[in-house]
């Protein structure tokens, strides 16, 4: 016990005191916060409010449409699912448009309105004389397509504006209208033990996602690390001076909690930034209320991730174990990878059908436990002796593979040159007992 | 005791008392086919050195993992203090690997002290013992170095103090003299006869027999994995019988071609070496010689423990002064075109 405590204290303390350890816990985040918002600026740098003219036969009519559009574009999430009544208390963003009305439909102002788009005076105009409305064809001339959601936005806009009008015109008062063109919403309700619980598909997805983002970002580097530490020890013959020392088991045991630790330690920086940054911002958000987690969750959370962690860098360490170089370790890393990939792959049918039979038994294959059976958990509680059996399969795998990594290390260590082959490893994991 | 074909006619089982420190009963260790260590059986006593020798691959490496339980053999016996060897065992022994065994990126000092707390050390009193052993290895401005800033010679010094500042009962060592200068060899040697004057066991493997010769009471030679020559050094060089001498003589060299006496002989034009033949008495060559000629020199040559190696495992040596030139040997098959 008081060796594996040094051997842990040493791979910590040996980690976290490195400049590399350092920079990369400061550095990752600011990469992320530059990463995350930089485009959204950049897209929205150059651009300044477009300049639209609305050509109408009427300056009433024109003064309507002007206004329906302005708050239609204030209202552009309209129809986001995940927060379906989040729309109108947002605060007003800025606007995107100056609306001009130009009461003057003739082919003379059309040409002039040309001239202005090509030199730039204005963006474009949309011609809605009451002719153009009557046929059903109106025009939007500017110098460049609208994108898809402009142009979608744009029509649908106009679609209500137009009929809107004809209503009125035939005799529907505005609040009539209104009513009957009142779009319906749909809200998701969910029924978790017996209590509504709202909330919305795309959270719990992101919940997932989050915890895979962690798992994958921690399994890369830290597997990375332990693998490293593995060929280090093995080929610098620190490992026979350790050996002599403390037992195969308690030198992997203690590489991979000390290593592991590290890696907490990171994530828990990173998740304490990431709380002091994000959650006065996120908590104006009334969308964020929506969002909180069960304390379960949590606890699921943080024991699948645990595991999955322990599992994935038992088997970097195994891999480690029976290569000889760096390069070695790298291609057969993706041994590694595959189970990893897979179970991101089995998130969307996990989100969408968690008890169909195929994803219950997934979440029992200890390789995909961590992911499959957290989401399972997170989308909707499956039956408490599942997740007992995914546990218990998920650990009891961790210490084979711990046991039998130590082997490989304590055998495949002394052998040195070349990689053995699957034979010689299983007569190893026999004849290294001791 | 299991029959060791290929030794040599010496006492072999003189020290075999079974209060060794380490006892080595018919060990064998193989990797797939090949044979590392082939029934090898030897005894080291209390307080004693003991030089485990042979050519490059012999298997010493592999018996000294055995021996400090890294790796376990495939059959024979090892009992350490007296009992089988188990993992209670591991605090009291010191171990030194051949090659350097050290995190590079760790600093000296740390290091030593974690080697030595996993021994069983507290940290105060392995931290104590490391200051003295750096000052004596004139390492002290190195501590708070990383042990990849410190020369080979160093770091096989800072290794060194890894293995011994538990104060083990068994030191082992592979190699310990590999990359030392003359003056930390010096060093070295003096720390080990210390060691062992105050009742410490060494047991170390070397290549170079000349260590092995001023430093060791016992020695085992191996060569292939078998065990050539075992057991006490003087005993051995004893057995091996006074077989040399060197004559400088002028007048009548009758005396060298006398058949009875004289084994083989390397003319020198200004001196002679003389291998007698087995059995032969030097005072009777002595008369012979001085009948016939004016002799300078008479004088029986203790023989090397390289010229015992060489001869125990039957391979002529470039290196070998008395007993090489083969013009004038017996003729020798396994020796084309020489």
């Amino acid at each position: 016990m008081r060796n594996l405590w040094l051997i842990v204290k040493r791979e910590y303390l040996e980690r976290v005191r490195t400049r590399s350890f350092l920079i990369l816990t400061l550095l990752l985040p600011a990469i992320m916060t530059v990463v995350m918002i930089l485009p959204a600026k950049l897209a929205t740098m150059g651009e300044k409010a477009q300049h639209l003219v609305v050509v109408t036969s009427t300056p009433q009519f024109g003064e309507m449409v002007r206004q329906r559009f302005l708050a239609a574009s204030a209202a552009t999430d309209l129809d986001d699912e995940a927060t379906p009544e989040t729309s109108s208390p947002k605060q007003p963003p800025e606007p995107e448009y100056t609306i001009d009305v130009d009461a003057n439909p003739t082919e003379a102002e059309r040409a002039v309105l040309r001239d202005k788009v090509t030199s730039q005076q204005i963006d474009g105009f949309l011609w809605l004389s009451d002719d153009a409305i009557a046929s059903g064809k109106v025009t939007w001339t500017s110098r460049r397509t609208p994108f898809f959601s402009d142009r979608s936005r744009l029509s649908e806009t106009l679609n209500r504006i137009i009929q809107f009008e004809r209503l009125s015109k035939n005799g529907i008062t505005s609040d009539q209208a209104d009513a009957l063109l009142k779009p319906i919403k749909i809200e998701a309700v969910r029924m978790e033990r017996g209590r509504e619980a709202k909330g919305s598909g795309g959270g719990k997805f992101l919940e997932v996602v989050v915890m895979v983002m962690l798992l994958y970002m921690a399994v890369l580097f830290y597997g990375i690390s332990v693998m490293r530490s593995v060929l280090e020890e093995k080929n610098s013959r620190i490992l026979e001076v350790l050996l002599s020392s403390a037992s195969s088991t308690q030198l992997m045991t203690g590489k991979l909690l000390g290593v592991g630790a590290v890696g907490l330690t990171q994530i828990l920086v990173w998740v304490v930034m990431a709380v002091a940054f994000a959650l006065p911002a996120m908590a104006m958000q009334p969308s964020f209320a929506e969002l909180q987690i069960p304390l379960g969750v949590l606890v699921a959370f943080a024991v699948f991730f645990l595991l999955g962690y322990l599992l994935y860098s038992t088997m970097y360490a195994a891999v480690g174990a029976i290569t000889t170089t760096e390069q070695e370790g790298q291609q057969l890393q993706f041994l590694i990878i595959v189970p990893l990939v897979l179970s991101v792959f089995m998130l969307a049918p996990v989100v969408r059908n968690p008890d169909s039979p195929a994803m219950v038994w997934m979440s029992m294959v200890p390789f995909f436990a961590p992911v499959v059976m957290y989401a399972r958990i997170v989308v909707q509680t499956p039956p408490l002796w599942q997740i007992a059996l995914s546990l218990l399969l998920l650990i009891a795998t961790i210490a084979g593979l711990l046991v039998m990594c130590a082997r490989i290390y304590r055998i495949g260590i002394l052998i040195y040159g070349k990689r053995p082959n699957l034979p010689e490893i299983l007569k190893w994991l026999k004849y290294a007992k001791a | 005791m299991a029959p060791t074909p290929p030794i040599a006619p010496i006492p072999v089982s003189a020290a075999r008392n079974h209060a060794g420190t380490v006892e080595l009963n018919a060990v064998r260790k193989c990797y797939d086919d090949f044979v590392a260590v082939d029934n090898i059986s030897f005894s080291i006593q209390p307080g004693k050195i003991y030089g485990l020798l042979g050519p490059n691959g012999a298997g010493k490496t592999s018996t000294l993992r055995m021996i400090i339980g890294i790796i376990v053999p495939d059959s024979g016996q090892i009992t350490v203090f007296g009992e089988p060897l188990t993992r209670q065992h591991k605090d009291r022994f010191g171990y030194l690997p051949e090659e350097r065994g050290l995190y590079k990126k760790m600093k000296v000092l740390e290091h030593v002290l974690f080697l030595a707390q996993l021994k069983g050390l507290s940290a105060a009193e392995a931290l104590k013992r490391a200051h003295t052993w750096f000052e004596r290895f004139e390492l002290s401005a190195w501590t708070g170095k990383k042990v990849e800033e410190l020369s080979k010679g160093m770091q096989q010094k800072v290794q060194f103090i890894s293995a011994i500042l538990h104060e083990p009962e068994l030191i082992v060592m592979d190699e310990p003299f590999s990359g030392l200068d003359p003056a930390s060899t010096v060093l070295l040697k003096d720390v080990l006869l210390e060691l062992a004057k105050s009742g410490k066991t060494i047991l170390f493997s070397t290549h170079g027999m000349d260590q092995a010769e001023k430093l060791c009471h016992s020695i085992c030679l191996i060569n292939h994995g078998r065990a050539v020559l075992e057991g006490d050094l003087n005993q051995i060089k004893a057995s091996y019988g006074n077989c040399n001498v060197q004559i400088k003589y002028d007048g009548d060299a009758r005396f060298l071609h006398e058949s009875r006496l004289v084994e083989s002989f390397n003319d020198y034009g200004n001196y002679v070496e003389v291998r007698l033949a087995p059995g032969a008495d030097t005072q009777e060559l002595l008369k012979l010689a001085s009948a016939g000629a004016r002799l300078s020199k008479f004088e029986v040559m203790e023989p090397s423990l390289e010229e015992i190696f060489i001869d125990a495992v039957g391979k002529p040596a470039v290196s070998q002064p008395a007993v090489s030139k083969p013009a004038v040997r017996k003729p020798e098959m396994s020796q084309p075109n020489a």
